[in-house]
């Protein structure tokens, strides 16, 4: 469903991503791992075109990201995209941070979208909330009305930017556990996350990156198992072991 | 000081015989007011535009905002104001600069200081709007872009409801300013509060009189502005976005 060939980007002269090609499939679950500046974050925003990259191709569903003609906002409407720092709406309920896209973007009705973003924050654990701001609610809490705003728009694959990095530790489980039930039923999601625990109960492959380029890319068994790459070993011990 | 008050002139007759003094001041507090307002509409429509356009990524559309805000900002506001009222008629189109001097008084003084006010704020307005536009985290507007808006849908619903709140207490300086800065059309005429006032001395010979209601005049509105904009502020005001609000106008 998500192609990457050979994408490469730079700011100014400096290379961030490097010939990265990897392939993602109708309900596969990807964790993307790596150090701090590994140009993971800069992958998957890729993806959904809110980075520009300047060689290699990526198509989504056959459509081509890079190419000028495509429509964009359409594309972007498509694909869920969920933020380390959460990037709710201050300035809006919960209610309309689910209704703004759906009748902006899908020109839904203003009571079909709620009808629906209201089911989604039942379903994230968070429907007793509907009438707060952002500002009101834990970390936790607004990562979960995050994900239930990128599913209002019934996407076909969803991207998490280091969805948990911001959380307190007793809040991440709760995001965790949204994502892990997301997983099971089958969504295409590809997850950037330093959750070791969370790529070892539902991520089917695993992608490590250093200095820009995909080093290893295998299935979760292999990765964990026998990483072939030393990179991907220390990286393992290291994060395994504290 | 030794002087003798006589707070009763106010109520004598002016000698153009339209009222008493203290009529005709308080009509002076309206012509400021419908200065000031006018002025006001120009400088909120050009300055968010300017400023709004000075935070996109087109190059040309900020060199241009850059260049708009340098030239109104670097000219004394008395200077404008002469260079709308005596040589703007004159750059246009002859007809239309015959039509602007022809226009009978007020209007012919109103006009220019409208102009003049409102594009003279607008800069102000604009590096305003810039500052609160910049000052929101960039991942907002990536949040706009990802769930599908349009850039302009992103500044329309995301963006700008967030800035203008931000920006509200120095808007409420600005519109302050453009009350106080509307005395200087009395230099191209214009009959407002100052201009007034200061005819007043010059017809009763009771400057101080003139000067001080004046002044108080000035004070009660501009209190009435602060009171006005303060119940604005909680009407917008956002649970739990107090602190981020304030934060970008710490020393305000």
């Amino acid at each position: 469903m998500i192609s990457m060939n050979n994408v490469s980007k730079w700011y100014g002269s400096f290379q961030v991503l490097t010939d990265c090609s990897t392939e993602v499939a109708k309900g596969e679950v990807v964790v993307v791992c790596g150090p701090s500046g590994s140009g993971k974050s800069t992958l998957i925003k890729c993806v959904n075109a809110l980075e520009p990259f300047q060689k290699g191709s990526i198509t989504v569903e056959g459509i081509s990201v890079g190419d000028p003609k495509t429509n964009l906002p359409k594309l972007r409407s498509r694909i869920g995209m969920v933020f380390q720092n959460f990037e709710l709406f201050p300035h809006m309920t919960v209610t309309e941070n689910l209704t703004l896209g759906q009748v902006k973007v899908l020109g839904r009705s203003i009571g079909e979208a709620t009808e629906k973003g209201l089911k989604l924050l039942e379903r994230v654990g968070l429907l007793a909330h509907k009438d707060k701001y952002p500002g009101q609610l834990s970390g936790g809490q607004q990562q979960r009305v995050a994900i239930a705003r990128a599913l209002s728009m019934d996407p076909i694959a969803m991207l998490f930017d280091e969805p948990t990095s911001a959380l307190d530790p007793e809040m991440i489980n709760e995001v965790l556990d949204v994502m892990v039930e997301l997983a099971k039923e089958g969504m295409t999601m590809m997850v950037v996350t330093h959750e070791m625990g969370f790529a070892r109960k539902v991520a089917h492959r695993v992608i490590f990156m250093d200095a820009g380029r995909i080093v290893e890319d295998a299935k979760k068994e292999e990765f964990f198992g026998t990483p072939r790459s030393e990179r991907a070993q220390q990286f393992l011990s290291k994060i395994l072991h504290h | 000081m030794n002087y003798n008050w006589h707070w009763k002139v106010l109520l004598e007759m002016e000698p153009g015989g339209t009222g008493t003094y203290l009529h005709y001041l308080l009509v002076g507090l309206l012509w400021t007011l419908a200065t000031a307002l006018a002025a006001w509409v120009i400088a909120l429509a050009i300055g968010a535009a300017v400023g709004t356009l000075r935070t996109t990524p087109l190059k040309w559309a900020v060199r241009l905002g850059n260049l708009y805000v340098e030239i109104f900002r670097n000219i004394p506001l008395i200077v404008q104001m002469f260079l709308w009222f005596f040589v703007m008629p004159e750059l246009v189109p002859q007809g239309l600069g015959d039509w602007i001097k022809q226009m009978p008084p007020p209007w012919g003084s109103y006009v220019p200081a409208v102009l003049c006010l409102g594009i003279f704020t607008s800069v102000r307005v604009a590096e305003q709007v810039r500052a609160g536009i910049q000052s929101l985290p960039r991942g907002q507007r990536l949040a706009g872009i990802a769930m599908g808006l349009t850039e302009a849908q992103t500044y329309n619903y995301v963006i700008l409801p967030q800035s203008f709140r931000i920006i509200l207490p120095p808007l409420t300086s600005e519109f302050m300013n453009i009350i106080k800065n509307s005395s200087v059309a009395l230099t191209i005429g214009l009959l407002e509060l100052t201009g007034r006032a200061r005819a007043m001395q010059e017809f009763s010979f009771r400057v101080f009189e003139a000067f001080t209601a004046a002044t108080v005049i000035y004070l009660l509105t501009n209190l009435a502005v602060v009171l006005l904009m303060r119940a604005v502020e909680k009407k917008v005001r956002v649970p739990g976005l107090i602190a981020a609000a304030a934060t970008p106008q710490a020393g305000h």
